[in-house]
């Protein structure tokens, strides 16, 4: 999915700093007269000194945990926030001013905020971005219609937004987002909330998108499925620092630099000989089944030892799950040291 | 296609799916426009009973009955409620959705006031017109096709006055947690300050120095009195003169804190 340009990046931050600056406040009635007379002020650094590229047609998945900045940073880069230091330039602007000429060339989605009117169909918010866009009606027209088809909306564009379902509700923002062709799309949860088959559809839908258009995608997700399914790289923020900016098999390798096997015997394993074998960590013998991780460099040595180990029945060599890779980082807040 | 032309034409847009969504609620509408006479009418009765019983007043029954007549209509065309609304955006951090897209971000509160208005038009105005059949022998009503155009200009400046100070008081929550005091004073002291509940000429003269020229009183008084009083031609030059100065340095004003404010939003929520 990642397209190789010629072309300068589409978006470049060098030491990007956002800063917040709250007033902490006791809960109770003695907190909140006290916070009356006397205010402590707080400054609380989000995203800290990131430094990145992106290419054009690249979809980059933002991971970190909750509070990492991954957010914050999606928001710079899309102008609803100042930087607090730092140099960021997207498609040539500064996010910040935004321009129109910079406004009409992306798009944010929010999977937890609309851009629809809410009481008319979705039709009438389409109609206000081909006057904010300045559209022609032949490419609204033409827009519209390949969206549509795509998005399998067809039959929503007249209905009020309120009496669709989530998913529906979705593919509609998605549409208004697209409608003026942009060049990068930031999605912030696009997927959160919505059932299997309307998360397989909205993935399907920018995969596609990505391909026919070479739209950028940036995206922050919970969801790894989203990013396995979309992303070519991923950069993690953790703590308001990139600790990570990646191929995603990279960070498998990184994370888990072992193999994870599992080999299923006719007959019971004699434990004993299994921790005897060589390149093999983290052994876990139950009956006939064995689990253990492998180096990657030798696990050809290894499947050939277990081999002689009895009667193979069935033998699976697989890395890690990235949904288990991320929860342990995220839950050790990330090893794997700093890019930047 | 510049940027005036552009934000007018989504105005447009926006006024056309506004009065859509808001044909969904009749019912709202109706009552807010007999909220928006009945106060006017029962006031009227009260004065009209006061002057009937000999109370001595620096009015007469005449500009009593025209003002409070015209005041429901006038109330109407230049209040704004979107301080709250626009103060909640803000602060709950709802303003992002439109802040990504190239048109301005109050376009869509500009739409949403004109459209109220043009469909509480429908309601008001059948009803003003019933009561000022029952009234037109004892009002004031100007021959003069220049005064009624004075009146819709003093209407339009009023109109953008009020927008201009709600915005500058939603403003405000790019900083303050909740602004919802304020609000609700601006609403208390513009109903006494603009004339809104007593005519300004009934206020005490200690205080008309003030009265005839702070803001309040041009956003609705001073149009009612282009039709209702007896202003000279110098009065109506002057007021307009200020009425415009008004306009243009709470625009100047609202521009330079909304810039600010936009620079300390923090967007929050994902």
């Amino acid at each position: 999915m990642t397209y190789k340009h010629a072309q300068p990046p589409v978006i470049t931050a060098h030491d990007l700093t956002k800063t917040y600056t709250f007033h902490q406040q006791r809960a109770g009635l003695g907190g909140a007269l006290k916070s009356l007379v006397r205010r402590k002020y707080e400054t609380r650094l989000a995203v800290d000194r990131i430094t990145f590229t992106i290419e054009p047609g690249e979809v980059v998945g933002l991971l970190g945990p909750n509070g990492a900045g991954k957010t914050t940073t999606l928001k710079m880069l899309s102008g609803l926030l100042y930087t607090t230091s730092g140099e960021l330039q997207v498609l040539g602007h500064t996010p910040a001013d935004r321009k129109h000429e910079y406004l009409r060339r992306i798009a944010l989605v929010m999977g937890q905020k609309t851009m629809l009117w809410w009481d008319v169909p979705a039709m009438e918010s389409l109609l206000l971005h081909k006057e904010m866009y300045g559209l022609s009606t032949k490419e609204f027209e033409r827009n519209v219609a390949e969206l549509a088809e795509l998005l399998e909306v067809q039959d929503l564009l007249n209905v009020q937004v309120r009496k669709t379902s989530l998913g529906e509700r979705m593919k509609l923002e998605l549409m208004a987002a697209l409608v003026h062709g942009p060049e990068i799309l930031f999605l912030d949860e696009p997927t959160i909330g919505l059932d299997v088959v309307a998360k397989a559809r909205v993935r399907s839908f920018l995969a596609d998108l990505n391909r026919a258009r070479g739209t950028t995608v940036l995206i922050t997700s919970h969801d790894m499925d989203d990013i396995e399914a979309l992303c070519s790289r991923v950069m993690i923020i953790d703590h308001g620092r990139l600790q990570f900016d990646g191929a995603l098999d990279q960070l498998v390798r990184t994370a888990r630099p072992r193999k994870l096997v599992q080999a299923t015997y006719a007959t019971p394993v004699d434990g004993s000989r299994v921790s005897g074998l060589n390149g093999v960590t983290a052994v876990a013998v139950s009956g006939q089944t064995v689990k253990l991780e492998a180096d990657r460099d030798r696990a050809g040595e290894v499947m050939e030892q277990l081999t002689r180990l009895g009667p193979l029945v069935d033998l699976d060599v697989g890395d890690a799950d990235v949904e288990d890779i991320m929860r342990d980082l995220f839950l050790r807040r990330s090893t794997l040291g700093e890019v930047s | 296609m510049n940027a005036v032309v552009r934000n007018l034409r989504v105005l447009r847009r926006m006024t056309a799916a506004e009065i859509a969504q808001q044909s969904v609620y009749r019912g709202a509408w109706l009552i807010f426009m007999l909220a928006n006479i009945c106060v006017p009418i029962i006031s009227l009765l009260i004065w009209r009973t006061a002057i009937a019983n000999g109370a001595q007043l620096p009015i007469d029954e005449r500009y009593v009955t025209t003002y409070f007549v015209l005041l429901g209509f006038v109330t109407m065309a230049t209040s704004s409620w979107m301080a709250g609304f626009l103060a909640n955006d803000i602060r709950l951090g709802k303003l992002s959705t439109w802040m990504v897209r190239p048109a301005s971000l109050l376009v869509g509160f500009v739409a949403n006031n004109l459209s109220e208005k043009f469909l509480k038009l429908f309601a008001l105005v059948p009803m003003i017109g019933i009561v000022w059949w029952i009234f037109r022998d004892s009002m004031n009503i100007p021959a003069s096709l220049g005064r009624w155009v004075l009146f819709a200009f003093s209407i339009v400046l009023g109109a953008i006055l009020v927008f201009t100070i709600d915005i500058l008081i939603a403003a405000l929550a790019f900083w303050m947690d909740d602004v919802s005091a304020l609000v609700q004073a601006r609403v208390i002291i513009a109903g006494v300050l603009s004339g809104s509940v007593v005519p300004l000429a009934l206020m005490p003269e200690w205080s008309q120095g003030f009265v005839d020229h702070q803001p309040f009183r041009y956003t609705v008084s001073f149009p009612v009195e282009i039709v209702a009083g007896e202003l000279s031609g110098g009065d109506l030059v002057a007021g307009l003169g200020i009425q415009f100065g008004y306009v243009v340095a709470a625009g100047v004003l609202a521009r330079l804190v909304w810039a600010a404010g936009i620079r300390a939003y923090s967007a929050v929520g994902a």
